[in-house]
């Protein structure tokens, strides 16, 4: 069960990511960290900080602005042996260098019938701050879509921190979906904080376990990332209307809990999937399919809020496009009342 | 080179071509039902590579890439296996244009361009370690018009990287001539990157061997990317199957002439008095 947002915890997602890149690099010296400005600057979102004044150029470096050439370089060197965590500034510049992704880094694995292992892990900040079309999108389904990738795309600080660990871990290779809100916000400041304390022992999450941030009876809302912090201030609102949600935070979209979710889809009549990322062909309608194939005519009713056009530069024409906690509300009621 | 040493090279040779005659007619017989490219034509290359590559050292080939993988040092038989789509190297599931050995360090995809960036990578292993070796990314001319390369020659060379580039100019890339795709001198490419370039006719045993050796010292030594072109011609279509109607007929026959690797080093060893008895052991 959720604990309290911890009052005074000063830190940001970017200072957990930061942490846990640090406990693992003492831990495991192949461990090494390339992307554009993570050195000097200790990346765009501070989320690199320190790293390579303690670790030095040899294992933490900028780039160019190459993303064809660096990501390259992080499958060709796991494949000899390192084990680099790479970063992608923003998930909007998979476009240049997307078939290293989709052709190298997901399969060589397979096609060198399991004689070749790719622990990369792919960091990327995604998620709307501001800034339009080309710099807000999470593309979560994208990556998700191709066999041979996990993706990771976690909602609280204590999932930026275990999962971080568990792919830096993980012999496969990781998307690892960090939402800028999450990377900025004070830990404070978050309905949800499940971070432990600065110097404890960051232990790995689970893979492929949904959690229950918040029980209800009336409706389940079923996300991933950062709108799983929404979803939870939604869901504290909608109790006073009479409306009982269920929060649940998929944390792993690959690998997919589909026992999991389908248990949690039972617990209530109603089930709204809420995603960041594009609709179409997307998370909430694998989620949705994922439920009926489990539980056929014992499924819940079930509609879908996510984002199905570019995003708007305009403050008030994002407000319209991108899931808030008023949308939430109003997708929820909207379902319940139907 | 001693005499001896050419009449090696020449059996060797024969070998990688009797090997890639062999995937034709695998082809041919429905044994092998996807694309193939053969590197007819690029044996001198291949193995010119075998003689300059050493233990630690790493191949990142293409499409066209099995004389590569021998030069490398992949078990021929295994390589067979999974260009036959059996249960060899991959175990059926990479197949030619996808063949991957951790033993040997060699690698091979079949996505033009998208092997360079990732020998970058086996070099940046390589460059934490004293004695690393280097990483060969191979590539064919047409190749070189892809980014990738730019922006992995500014990265190795900004990095001081430990690669070869090492391009096999057949001139084609796929039906397209390099006049028409290519500008500028391809060997003078790397120069904005302070990147030292060779070309040399990649049919002719000796030359091949000395200009590989001149970037293969620079990268070993000074550890920093280098690059070669080699000139070769490629004998069979892009692809298994491919009418090959683009190349006029003129020129694949004066080219069979005078641009056949294994031609020019038999009339070589005949020039220093080889016995024809021996050179006919070599070629069977």
């Amino acid at each position: 069960m959720p604990d309290p947002g911890r009052p005074g915890d000063r830190r940001t997602g970017a200072h957990l990511v930061a942490a846990a890149l640090r406990q693992e690099m003492l831990r495991d010296a192949s461990i090494v960290v390339f992307g554009e400005d993570v050195a000097k600057l200790g990346g765009v979102f501070g989320a690199t900080r320190g790293l390579a004044r303690q670790f030095g150029d040899r294992r933490v470096f900028d780039t160019p602005v190459s993303e064809t050439a660096f990501l390259g370089m992080a499958v060709g060197a796991a494949q000899a042996g390192l084990r680099p965590v790479t970063e992608l500034m923003f998930v909007d510049f998979l476009g240049v260098c997307f078939d290293q992704i989709l052709n190298q880094l997901a399969k060589n694995t397979y096609m060198s019938g399991g004689r070749l292992q790719v622990p990369v892990v792919l960091r990327t900040a995604v998620g709307c701050i501001g800034s339009a079309a080309q710099h807000s999108q999470v593309l979560s389904a994208t990556f998700a879509h191709i066999p041979g990738l996990k993706v990771f795309y976690p909602g609280s600080p204590g999932d930026l921190q275990g999962l971080l660990v568990a792919a830096i871990r993980d012999d496969n290779p990781v998307v690892f979906l960090e939402h800028k809100w999450l990377l900025k916000t004070r830990l404070s400041e978050l309905p949800f904080n499940d971070a432990q304390p600065e110097d404890s022992e960051i232990q790995p999450s689970p893979l492929g376990q949904v959690r229950c941030l918040r029980e209800g009876t009336d409706i389940t809302i079923v996300t991933a990332g950062y709108m799983a912090q929404l979803a939870l201030i939604a869901a504290s609102d909608l109790e006073q209307d009479g409306i009982s949600a269920n929060v649940i935070d998929l944390r792993t979209l690959v690998p997919l809990d589909r026992e999991g979710l389908a248990r949690a889809a039972r617990g209530a009549p109603f089930l709204l999937v809420l995603d960041d990322d594009y609709q179409a062909y997307g998370m909430s309608g694998e989620v949705m399919a994922t439920i009926v194939e489990q539980l056929g005519r014992d499924a819940p009713l079930m509609s879908r809020h996510a984002v199905d056009v570019p995003i708007p530069a305009a403050a008030v024409l994002e407000a319209e496009v991108v899931p808030s906690v008023s949308s939430i509300k109003q997708a929820a009621r909207a379902l319940v009342k139907e | 080179m001693t005499d001896e040493e050419l009449l090696k090279i020449y059996e060797q040779m024969w070998r990688l071509r009797r090997f890639e005659e062999e995937a034709g007619r695998a082809v041919v017989s429905g044994e092998i039902h996807g694309e193939m490219h053969l590197g007819i034509g690029h044996e001198a290359v291949g193995a010119m590579l075998s003689l300059h590559l050493q233990e630690r050292d790493a191949v990142v080939s293409t499409h066209r890439s099995h004389l590569h993988a021998l030069a490398a040092g992949v078990d021929p038989v295994e390589l067979a296996a999974e260009i036959l789509e059996r249960d060899g190297l991959n175990h059926g599931k990479g197949g030619h244009m996808h063949l991957f050995d951790p033993e040997a360090r060699f690698m091979c995809t079949g996505i033009v361009g998208a092997g360079v960036p990732i020998a970058c990578g086996y070099a940046l292993s390589q460059s934490m370690h004293a004695q690393g070796g280097l990483t060969v990314s191979v590539m064919g001319d047409g190749t070189m018009n892809q980014g990738a390369v730019f922006e992995t020659m500014n990265l190795t060379a900004v990095r001081g990287l430990p690669v070869v580039f090492l391009c096999e100019d057949n001139q084609y890339s796929i039906s397209v001539h390099r006049s028409d795709s290519t500008a500028g001198e391809l060997h003078r490419r790397g120069e904005a990157f302070g990147i030292p370039g060779f070309a040399c006719d990649g049919t002719d045993v000796e030359q091949t061997a000395e200009t590989l050796g001149k970037a293969f010292d620079i990268t070993r030594n000074q550890r920093r990317p280098s690059l070669v072109v080699t000139s070769v011609y490629r004998f069979r279509g892009h692809y298994e199957g491919d009418l090959d109607l683009y190349r006029p007929a003129r020129e694949k026959e004066e080219a069979a002439r005078t641009l056949d690797p294994l031609l020019k080093l038999r009339e070589r060893l005949l020039a220093i008095q080889t016995p024809e008895a021996q050179l006919e052991r070599a070629e069977n």
